[in-house]
């Protein structure tokens, strides 16, 4: 499968076509699209107060995707009064600043609710090529802003786009670990756990729910957090880690600790019906992760000596298969929605701990991080395009995001604070 | 590249002259600058183009273009903006930062100094090619006539 994304570049005509050209999946021709986003237009005072809000949360949905290259507004040479239709553009002064795409919005509020219409043009033909409206209660400008960044990313891609998903990771408090659910950019943060140690969270394919390990009972136990109360679904075994969602959201996988030993295990979502995956006595198996299609787990065992990525079907039978070859320490993998890619970390030869993708098919790895302090735990956005990760390289443990070749990183525009172990769901 | 300076017993001799060697070392040596002719280049800003016998350069594709016009008014395009801005316009410009290049269409009967002013604002915004806008039918006109 092609990974690259490239951009076909809204300049080529149009031939005998008239939908716009689309962002495709190709080689190594990627290149992303300049484009212009005007300042959003408000068409009133209390729109006027929340356009900067608005403003922000899109900019940053179009900067930190990877697919545009979003241009400076310190260059921009257009009228700061010019319309939004295509009538009143002059799309010579958006051509000289180098703008291949011109986004612009306006915005609404009757008090209650916003409304903001966006409008993406082709510079180079001066032609509308999308225009769409959209509404929020007016105390969520960020997710209008989210909505009308996913109508632009669909146009162009074909695909969903990852504005509107959520992240759970954990933050750091002085008393503990508290878990907690965001959207795609870390904001609007809902508490989901606390009290003592709570860790490696796991959104639900449902979007509601969520599962994380917990210390509140003195033991590491599996907890399900579901319409608002979080219940023990796996407390068995000395402990009992990791947990994963199969992607039809039925079963749970997890790594259960006994003696000394750990082995892995797939269960319903309420923790009945539990069943032995591995069989591995004296060896260490945890953090699985599912392929797309449910059938098989990835995980991390030390049977051959230090922890290396294995695959094994879901249901325990055959044999493990080792993914990985390269390395004496890889952890925490996650696979992508894509299929054919797992992330994981490794540990390099300077003891610095990277973030690298494997192909499942033919083991090729590559290296997505260096020299950037320490990159660990990287979750896969749902359209599989983007990977979220947890890196110390400005000094503490930060939320970033990029894309899946480990181009354009970012931090995300999260309070500082110490986050680690994102996982991205719906 | 030397200028002739004061040598043998002349050289205690006050110079009255104005040095000016590093103004042309920085404008010669750090920008490229090359002649293009003016039907290459159609825009909105009128002004009267210097005339030169210069081979012109054929472009394939469409520069950012500056003029100056004769009211020493600076354009980017079309887009009016002043000379002190000009240097982070062009800084933050997508189009002039991945080409390196832009086209300078200014009016003949502007002073030299303004020139100059729009050259080293292009220059220290790290664009190093210069395409100096110059009409070639008013001199082939004229050299006709000369014969």
């Amino acid at each position: 499968m092609n990974r690259t994304l490239v951009l076909s570049a809204l300049l080529l005509p149009a031939v005998g076509l008239s939908q716009a050209a689309v962002i495709e999946i190709s080689g190594a021709n990627f290149r992303p699209m300049p484009l212009a986003v005007a300042s959003p237009a408000a068409q009133d005072p209390k729109a006027a107060a929340q356009s900067g809000e608005f403003d922000q949360a899109l900019l940053y949905d179009f900067t930190a995707c990877g697919l545009f290259q979003v241009l400076d507004r310190k260059s921009f040479l257009a009228d700061t009064k010019e319309g939004v239709t295509a009538s009143s553009i002059n799309f010579a002064s958006w051509s000289n600043v180098g703008a291949e795409a011109l986004v612009k919005a306006q915005l609404a509020s009757d008090g209650e609710s916003i409304r903001g219409d966006l409008r993406l043009f082709t510079v180079a033909t001066g032609r509308e090529d999308l225009k769409t409206s959209e509404s929020a209660p007016a105390d969520q400008v960020r997710r209008l802003a989210h909505r009308l960044a996913n109508a632009v990313y669909k146009h162009l891609t074909r695909e969903t786009g990852p504005f509107e998903s959520h992240l759970a990771w954990v933050k750091k408090t002085s008393q503990g670990k508290d878990v907690y659910r965001s959207d795609w950019d870390g904001r609007g943060a809902t508490l989901l756990a606390s009290g003592g140690f709570n860790v490696l969270p796991a959104l639900a394919p449902d979007g509601a729910s969520a599962a994380f390990t917990s210390f509140r009972r003195g033991k590491p136990e599996i907890f399900l957090h579901r319409g608002g109360s979080s219940t023990p679904v796996v407390h068995a075994g000395r402990m009992a880690t990791g947990v994963a969602f199969s992607p039809d959201g039925r079963r749970i996988a997890y790594s259960q600790a006994d003696g000394e030993s750990a082995q892995i295990w797939v269960a319903q979502v309420d923790g009945s019906n539990p069943r032995q995956v591995t069989n591995t006595p004296f060896f260490i198996n945890s953090s699985p992760t599912w392929s797309p299609d449910g059938r098989r787990l990835a995980f991390v065992s030390n049977r051959g000596g230090s922890p290396q990525l294995y695959l094994q079907s879901a249901d325990g039978s055959g044999e493990a298969k080792r993914l990985t070859f390269q390395g004496n320490y890889n952890q925490t993998p996650d696979w992508s929605p894509r299929a054919d890619l797992i992330a994981f970390t490794a540990r390099d030869e300077r003891n610095a701990f990277d973030l690298f993708t494997v192909n499942v098919e033919t083991g090729k790895v590559n290296r997505l991080t260096q020299d950037q302090g320490n990159n660990e735990e990287p979750s896969f956005s749902p359209n599989g395009r983007l990977i979220v990760f947890t890196s110390t390289r400005n000094g503490w443990p930060q939320l970033f995001v990029m894309m899946f070749d480990g181009n354009n990183q970012s931090p995300l525009p999260m309070e500082r604070g110490s986050h680690t172990t994102p996982d991205w769901g719906p | 590249m030397g200028m002739s300076g004061g040598k043998g017993p002349s050289s205690r001799v006050t110079m009255s002259e104005i040095n000016v060697t590093p103004l042309v070392d920085v404008m010669l040596v750090l920008l490229i600058i090359f002649m293009v002719t003016a039907p290459l280049i159609q825009q909105g800003v009128k002004v009267n183009l210097p005339e030169a016998k210069a081979a012109p350069v054929q472009s394939e594709e469409k520069k950012l273009v500056l003029s100056v016009d004769r009211y020493k008014r600076v354009f980017i395009g079309d887009a009016e903006v002043a000379l002190a801005e000009l240097e982070e316009k062009l800084k933050t410009n997508a189009k002039a930062q991945t080409d390196k290049e832009v086209y300078l269409h200014a009016d003949r009967d502007l002073p030299y100094g303004i020139v100059v002013e729009v050259m080293a604002a292009t220059q220290r915004a790290g664009i190093d090619n210069v395409g100096m806008i110059t009409d070639p039918f008013t001199s082939l006109k004229r050299a006709k006539a000369n014969k």
